[in-house]
């Protein structure tokens, strides 16, 4: 199982995310900051339960985010 | 109140540096809202929420309020910054600085007063007379000389280059702060190494710190003199304000709003006696000296003139980090303010404080107030110092409260 999570109030809406891994990443055009797909809001930890598949993109989004504050999770 | 001659803008990047600046004499404050301006990256950004409060208090001391909207847009922001032209003209802030013409051309098109950013680099009048359909007030460039700027100003008067308000146009320019190694919003460095775009507000400051340069054919690691060769010192103009005020412009703005607000007292307090001084004909060598000795006791890389007296080569910041004098060193936290007898109640959460000690009280209502603690009580008995732990009540000079932060000032040692 795929474990992402977005805490998303720190996001600056670079797009890189959403570029990398369109699947699972969306920009909002609401506030301009990213929108993990799906994903459940804890306290601002939004965290998704996913299919591996995407790991590698998820992964190439992770690195990517210049404020860093996407994580990837295999369990 | 009569019109300044000059307006001094000052940085706001939280509450206690909105208070800090309004209370240090600034006749108009900006200040980023979320991410789409260009201290993106700094948590001390306000949300929409904030503006109508920011409005008020502002109105009330007669300071004028500019929002800052001024990094690159994409797509996805463009109903975002819609909703935030919006939100900030229905809680009367006075105007936007902008520098995407997605912003411009939005807020234009709202009836809301722009401004245009640094980031959109205006360096000749042309330019000044293209955005004049938009636009009353304009930065130019912070890599003019004050000859360019004054022959920008004088063509505006010449050819009578109005803005959409109907007023001659205005020019500002920086008058202290921070400066980039790049011509400024052209620099993608944080953008290749960090993948975070400066032009997203996001900027790392790598070039604020040493590199070495070696040559791959040889291997050979050059010598260089100075090894911060991509920090240049920052920019400081109260030594020949004189000069700046002759050229025409009408704004003076300060850099600084990733800065503490003991920085913006400081520098818009600074700033405020210098173009008073101008004012009124008492600007004089020794006044300009104390304040040099102000402005050095907060952050700062070093001083220089900028590009404003002409190109002059080599002043690269040569330490880490600032050059300040002083630094403030956290106490502790406001607890109860007794009105009648001025007192203030602050519980001390770390090191200690000493009779006689310089003490900042800083605070989103407060702003930032520095006095010097003449006496003090701990469990009703006088003493000489308060440690961790205790509370202690001394004479304070303003209104406290529990939200207020204490500090004491030191030496900066390093």
């Amino acid at each position: 199982m795929l474990i992402v999570t977005l805490q998303r109030a720190k996001c600056i809406g670079c797009n890189y995310c959403e570029e990398l891994c369109p699947e699972l990443f969306r920009m909002s055009k609401k506030d301009g900051k990213s929108v993990l797909l799906n994903s459940i809001d804890r306290k601002g930890f939004h965290t998704l339960h996913s299919n591996h598949e995407y790991f590698d993109a998820a992964e190439n989004a992770k690195n990517a985010c210049p404020v860093k504050i996407i994580s990837v999770k295999m369990t | 109140m009569e019109k300044r001659k000059v307006e001094l803008m000052a940085p706001a990047g939280n509450w206690e540096s909105l208070q800090a600046a309004i209370n240090a004499g600034a006749d108009s404050v900006y200040f980023g809202i979320d991410q789409l301006n260009m201290r993106a990256r700094a948590s001390m950004n306000f949300t929409p929420d904030d503006l109508p409060e920011i409005a008020v208090r502002c109105n009330k001391a007669n300071v004028k309020t500019y929002l800052t909207l001024n990094t690159i847009i994409y797509d996805h922001d463009l109903s975002v910054i819609k909703t935030l032209v919006n939100a900030a003209k229905d809680s009367g802030i006075s105007a936007i600085i902008a520098s995407d013409q997605a912003v411009i051309n939005y807020a234009a098109s709202q009836d809301v007063e722009v401004h245009i950013s640094t980031q959109l680099n205006i360096t000749n009048i042309e330019t000044v007379k293209f955005y004049s359909h938009f636009a009353d007030v304009m930065v130019l460039s912070r890599e003019l000389s004050l000859n360019q700027i004054k022959k920008i100003v004088d063509q505006i008067k010449k050819e009578e280059v109005r803005g959409p308000s109907g007023e001659l146009i205005q020019i500002e320019i920086f008058g202290h702060g921070a400066l980039c190694v790049a011509v400024s919003g052209k620099c993608y460095m944080s953008l290749h190494t960090n993948n975070s775009s400066a032009n997203r507000g996001a900027c790392v400051q790598n070039c604020r710190r040493t590199y070495t340069v070696i040559d791959k054919e040889t291997g050979d690691e050059l010598d260089i003199d100075n090894e911060y060769i991509m920090s240049p010192k920052d920019l400081c103009t109260v030594d020949f304000l004189d000069q700046v005020v002759d050229t025409g412009i009408t704004v003076l703005k300060i850099e600084g709003r990733g800065r503490a607000p003991e920085y913006v007292k400081t520098v818009i307090e600074t700033y405020r006696s210098a173009l008073d001084s101008l004012e009124e004909g008492t600007y004089t060598q020794e006044k300009i000296e104390h304040w040099m000795e102000q402005l050095n006791t907060v952050y700062n890389r070093g001083f220089w003139s900028g590009y404003y007296l002409g190109q002059k080569l080599g002043e690269f910041h040569n330490a880490s980090g600032s050059k300040a004098t002083q630094k403030k060193v956290y106490l502790g936290k406001g607890v109860h303010y007794f009105p009648r007898v001025a007192v203030g109640e602050f519980k001390i959460e770390a090191q200690h404080l000493k009779v006689n000690d310089t003490i900042l009280i800083t605070g989103p209502t407060t702003g930032v107030y520095e006095q010097v603690v003449e006496e003090m009580m701990v469990d009703e008995k006088r003493v000489e110092v308060a440690k961790k732990g205790d509370n202690v009540t001394f004479p304070v000079n303003t209104r406290i409260r529990n939200s207020d932060k204490i500090y004491k000032i030191v030496k900066n040692e390093d």
